[in-house]
């Protein structure tokens, strides 16, 4: 079977089902499809909502990248986003967690700090998040949003070291122009303006 | 010739010697091999939107052993009426060309900056990527034959957005002076006749009535000035 053909046939985001409604054949059958692409290089695995597989297809095969900036946040985050404009990092390893989390507070989009809360939870290492935090002069904002995702979900505590730390980072706008309603104190507390309000994270308490 | 390996490698270096963090935008061959429609390319064509940008690259290539080189070869259409041309950088078989904002005839747009569609970051030089889209209009300006080649190679792996392709090329018209929609049509009707692209007809015919309209415009406002002359001879 030709597998660019099979590609450009499925070209797109496909589940089981839809790439056996596709190719007029069984589930099963449409499994083993998925792997035969795979192995050839045009296809990508995720998983969606209740853990649905879902199949990234393309008609053209996937070269050696750089580290994919969004794949690295979905994988730590809860909240996951669909990526429009693809980032690759080049580096000897691959970003940590804390990088990512950095990163993202400092590419000031809404949906990217949204899903980067999720990442606090997965910090082992809060030394290595100031010194990213620093590089970046993001400091009084990551710890503005560290307070800001403990009210909505269960967070390893930062280490009093580290908090105060982060004071020394420059304030203002997460996201520019874009204020909250609801975490006032936390703003006033980090001189910095929180772009949520409570019901944007909601998400994290589904 | 440089393969993708070894643009990476040599943007890695370029990143690593630099000392401040530059954006630039890779267009033709390069920006193919980065999405897989080329295997190889014969120079890597950059974009800067700042002059230091420009000049800080091109320092680092001078010192990983990159001469520049003076002579032109002639490949945009009315290459002698463009005033910007690139810094050509070249060690032995491998070639930089940078550009700063204007790729010859053509100027890099804001919605050709928006549509870009991946970012490669190797430490302080990040690279953004521009649509397929954008590519294929760039190759439809130029008169090597390789490049129909290229825009081939586009169509038969892209989906490419006919409505982008047309109006970027009335955009550029409205930003330089040239007549990009009746370069796009040539070029379509060449890769439809010769190479036998799949092109639709209505897209041939579109762009044609723009490039008819566009030239009418334009032979009426020459007409109109001839005829003020006269009148003022008189």
């Amino acid at each position: 079977m030709d597998m660019l053909e099979l590609a450009r046939k499925v070209e797109g985001l496909q589940t089981v089902s839809s790439l056996a409604k596709i190719c007029k054949i069984g589930k099963r059958t449409a499994v083993n499809y998925s792997s035969l692409l795979r192995k050839a290089g045009y296809l990508t695995t995720a998983y969606g909502g209740r853990k649905i597989r879902i199949y990234r297809v393309t008609s053209l095969p996937r070269k050696e990248r750089g580290y994919s900036f969004y794949a690295l946040l979905n994988r730590y985050s809860r909240v996951k986003l669909a990526v429009k404009q693809q980032y690759f990092i080049y580096a000897e390893k691959e970003p940590c967690v804390e990088e990512i989390l950095v990163r993202a507070v400092a590419s000031e989009s809404f949906r990217v700090v949204l899903a980067s809360l999720g990442l606090f939870n997965k910090i082992r290492n809060w030394s290595r998040l100031k010194k990213f935090a620093d590089m970046y002069g993001v400091g009084r904002k990551i710890g503005a949003l560290y307070d800001v995702a403990k009210t909505v979900m269960k967070i390893r505590r930062i280490d009093q070291r580290t908090r105060k730390g982060l004071k020394n980072g420059k304030g203002g706008y997460i996201i520019p122009l874009v204020k909250s309603k609801h975490f006032q104190t936390i703003e006033k507390y980090w001189g910095v303006f929180i772009p949520f309000n409570k019901a944007d994270l909601e998400v994290y308490k589904e | 010739m440089i393969s993708f390996q070894e643009q990476i490698e040599l943007f890695k270096i370029i990143g690593l010697e630099l000392k401040e963090k530059i954006v630039c935008y890779a267009i033709g061959g390069s920006a193919m091999m980065h999405y897989g429609a080329k295997v190889d390319t014969k120079d890597v064509d950059l974009v800067f939107l700042e002059e230091k940008s420009l000049e800080e690259v091109k320092k680092t290539l001078s010192a990983m052993g990159f001469d520049e080189k003076q002579s032109m070869i002639k490949i945009f259409k009315r290459y002698e009426t463009a005033k910007k041309t690139p810094v050509m950088m070249v060690r032995g078989d491998e070639r930089f060309d940078l550009f700063l904002k204007e790729i010859i005839t053509m100027k890099m747009s804001e919605g050709m900056i928006e549509r870009v569609r991946e970012t490669h970051e190797f430490h302080n030089c990040i690279v953004k990527i521009v649509s397929p889209e954008d590519i294929f209009l760039l190759k439809s300006a130029t008169e090597r034959e390789k490049d129909k080649a290229d825009a081939l190679s586009l169509l038969e792996k892209f989906k490419l957005d006919w409505r982008i392709i047309i109006d970027e090329s009335l955009n550029q018209t409205k930003l330089g002076k040239h007549l990009f929609p009746v370069y796009l049509f040539d070029f379509l009707y060449e890769l439809k006749e010769d190479l036998k692209a799949e092109i639709p007809r209505k897209v041939l015919d579109d762009v044609r009535k723009i490039a008819e309209g566009l030239l009418e415009e334009k032979l009426n406002v020459k007409g109109k000035k001839r005829s003020l002359g006269k009148k003022r001879r008189v």
